[in-house]
């Protein structure tokens, strides 16, 4: 079920009425209602999924319940192991099976070794990696003893499965979440208020900003060839905007309703086309994958302390994880890789936390953001490929500079029409964010008329006729 | 929670209200100009009696020409056909048409051997377009028959306005504000309804020379053939050059088919169903010709 949908418009209204007013103060029957939700919510793209995260939910329930039995170093690592086997073997059956195969082969074929071997007809289930990772932070906070197992198993499968952030996060923290479902609830007007606000402000990120600007993004990068290098510049940067509105539009909405049911989601993006390096662009993108691949793989190799080669490898296996995670493809890798090119010397040279406390912004720091946005958008062009060479040869295509040549965007009325409607919401979108930033706020803030304004723009600005699917739901 | 129960619906109840405002008055603009066929139709054609129109989806549009028949054959005639439409769009520009007061002798319907013989009828990607007349019965009848998924947009716009006019925010919306700028702009047609390819040919995918049969299984185009017979007016099917097709129709006493679907040359194509500007005169005199000498 699409937040952006008919059906969810009808889910969410029924889901917060018998929330509220039916399981009122019913701790237990509201987790219950939260669960069977998240059922129908997730099921709805497909029932057969709900056999993998069910499976999941179990397995990491009585994982944890064994670990808090026991102190035997290698009876807890075993569990762990257990664990750690049985999920990262869901997601990269299901992920990474037919990428590993169709990779094993290609290799043998270039050193002239043909091989077969079949790949199978096997659908990603929505969301695997998002509820996958979630699910194992529980597991590892339990083996490090860093929270308690849960014994109620209601409340541990509603926390993997809560709907609002299931398919496409902010992955939650066990640590942050769970302890969520086991207290009493009550209803909080402002907070209502601002979820409200919040999904508004995501829909219009999704509808109007990314939902416009993937109509030239789908066409650009079909026949990267067919374009000028402005049109190709231009649909690198339309492909940055509509990723972000896409992503962080969903995880604002995640968020705003987490609001209305009384929970509290961690922040995924800080506006982070505002950043003035790399390493600030990675402490606000996707800020719940990136903490945790700290917490969880960062930390425990060693992070930043040792010698400068164990410092390069952790920052190195740290950003080709983080590509991979997204997706079964080369073109994620090198996307992770450019990130840790880029990343490197800022650590190498002590700068990569010089931007972690906000001031003022000077002239400088906007050079800076201009600076990083671009190289921002460069990758982006990796991540949207569908190969590494096509990623290549647009960029070469790009700075070839041979024509500027903006006919694409003017060659028919509707053309003209959805450019003119991308470029304003995008406008709209980074004038509102560099106030916030300037203002010094990690969250959207906005007043009432805002809201209202916002509606009425996603009423008649959005791309209700050529919705796209939310990008994030294939990783 | 009462609180908020109360905002959201006064809220939601002042955006229904300003959105709803906002789009009627969107499609009331659209409703009086010349933009779209059906509002041109209206809006744009004083005349009441023609000796023919022709009806079609874009082989319609492009390839007969009205100004070209009339010069020809001393006639008064009108192209109501509208692009990207099937014969359910047809049936109702022909209703829509006759509706307003307006008469032929002749219905000239440019047809396709694959929607004449498809036995299910659609929403085609261009009947937003009526969505100015919602308020008709007829126009709403035709949107609640062929929306039959999900949330019917066009057919709820009746009575919320916002549904369609969101929904077609690019084509409508944004439309409107044209239109209320140049109301007597008309969306590529001339003042007689037709319009034309350029006069290049560089669309032309290679085929080998094949027959195609068609039949008579669409039910739009028994309830044309019907209402033509119910008015008095003569129904002549005419087939547009297919490149390297020859469409076979299956005999009939019941109306006249004049099938062009072999006779074009390569070169006045501009696609391979449409033809370009030079493809459009001939195919308009052979038509002629055919009138004059049946």
């Amino acid at each position: 079920m699409l937040f952006n949908s008919i059906e969810f418009l009808l889910f969410l209204p029924t889901v917060f009425f018998l929330y509220w007013f039916v399981f009122k103060n019913q701790l237990r029957a509201q987790n219950v209602l939260l669960l069977v939700a998240s059922y129908i919510f997730y099921g709805w793209w497909d029932w057969r999924f709900l056999s993998l995260i069910i499976a999941s939910t179990f397995l990491d329930y009585f994982i944890a319940i064994q670990l808090g039995k026991t102190d035997v170093s290698k009876k807890r690592k075993f569990l762990l192991g257990i664990s750690l086997v049985g999920n990262l073997g869901m997601l990269g059956f299901f992920k990474y099976y037919n990428f590993f195969v169709t990779s094993w082969i290609e290799a043998w074929s270039s050193v002239g070794i043909t091989m077969e071997a079949s790949t199978l007809n096997i659908i990603l289930p929505v969301g695997i990696s998002f509820y996958t990772f979630q699910t194992l932070s529980y597991t590892i906070d339990v083996y490090r003893k860093e929270m308690q197992p849960t014994k109620s198993f209601i409340d541990f499968a509603a926390f993997v499965t809560f709907f609002p952030q299931l398919v496409a996060g902010p992955i939650e923290r066990a640590s942050h979440l769970l302890p969520q479902f086991y207290k009493n609830r009550t209803f909080d007007y402002q907070n209502a208020v601002d979820g409200v606000k919040l999904i508004i402000w995501g829909m219009f990120k999704k509808v109007v900003v990314a939902d416009n600007c993937a109509f030239f993004v789908n066409k650009i990068f079909e026949n990267p060839e067919a374009y000028s290098s402005g049109e190709l510049f231009v649909g690198m940067v339309f492909f940055a905007f509509q990723i972000y509105g896409d992503f962080s539009g969903y995880s604002d909405m995640a968020i705003g309703i987490s609001k209305l049911f009384g929970f509290d989601l961690m922040v995924n993006f800080k506006f982070p086309y505002f950043s003035r390096d790399i390493a600030e662009f990675w402490r606000r993108w996707h800020i719940s994958l990136s903490t945790w691949f700290r917490d969880y793989i960062y930390i425990p190799l060693g992070g930043s302390k040792g010698s400068q080669w164990f410092q390069i490898r952790n920052v190195m296996i740290i950003f080709l994880v983080s590509g991979f995670w997204h997706g079964a493809n080369w073109t994620y890798v090198a996307w992770g890789l450019f990130h840790a090119l880029l990343f490197l010397p800022l650590l190498l040279f002590n700068l990569n936390r010089s931007h972690l406390i906000t001031k003022s912004y000077g002239w400088l720091d906007f050079a800076k953001i201009g600076v990083t946005f671009l190289v921002v958008c460069i990758g982006w062009v990796f991540f949207r490929a569908d190969s590494i060479s096509d990623a290549f040869q647009y960029l070469a295509h790009m700075f070839e500079l041979k024509s500027l040549g903006l006919s694409l965007f003017y060659k028919t009325n509707a053309n003209l029409m959805i450019f003119g409607l991308s470029v304003l919401a995008v406008g709209i979108l980074s004038l509102q964010e560099l106030f916030w930033v300037i203002k010094k706020r990690d969250l959207p803030k906005i007043s009432a008329f805002g809201a209202l304004l916002l509606v009425l723009l996603i009423f008649f600005m959005g791309s209700f006729k050529n919705q796209m699917d939310f990008i994030y739901f294939q990783f | 929670m009462r609180k908020f129960i109360t905002k959201i619906a006064l809220y939601t109840f002042f955006i229904l209200l300003i959105g709803n405002g906002i789009a009627f008055l969107s499609l009331y603009v659209l409703g009086k100009s010349q933009l779209y066929k059906n509002q041109f139709v209206k809006n744009g054609v004083k005349e009441k009696r023609f000796d023919y129109v022709v009806l079609g989806s874009s082989t319609g549009l492009t390839t007969l020409d009205t100004k070209l028949i009339d010069k020809t054959l001393n006639t008064s005639g009108l192209n109501i056909s509208m692009d990207d439409t099937s014969l359910s769009s047809h049936y109702l520009m022909l209703q829509y048409f006759l509706s307003l007061g307006k008469t032929t002798d002749q219905l000239i319907l440019c047809v396709t051997p694959g929607d004449l013989q498809n036995p299910v009828n659609e929403l085609n990607n261009n009947d937003y377009r009526f969505l100015t007349e919602v308020q008709d019965t007829l126009v709403y009848n035709y949107y609640d028959k062929m929306e039959q998924n999900g949330l019917k947009v066009l057919t709820y716009s009746k009575f919320m306005p916002i549904l369609g006019v969101s929904y077609y925010n690019n084509e409508l919306f944004y439309s409107s504000i044209y239109a209320f700028l140049k109301p007597t702009k008309r969306n590529r047609f001339d003042e007689k309804g037709n319009y034309t390819y350029p006069q290049i040919a560089n669309h032309i995918e290679k085929g080998i020379d094949t027959n195609i049969e068609t039949s008579y299984l669409n039910p739009s185009f028994l309830k044309i053939k019907k209402l033509c017979k119910q008015k008095g007016i003569d129904l002549i099917v005419y087939q547009s050059p297919i490149h390297r097709k020859n469409v076979i129709f299956p005999n009939t006493k019941d109306f006249k088919i004049i099938n062009h679907s072999t006779i074009l040359p390569e070169e006045l194509f501009y696609d391979n169903i449409h033809v370009n500007s030079k493809g459009r005169t001939f195919c308009t005199l052979a038509f002629c010709k055919e009138i004059k000498n049946p």
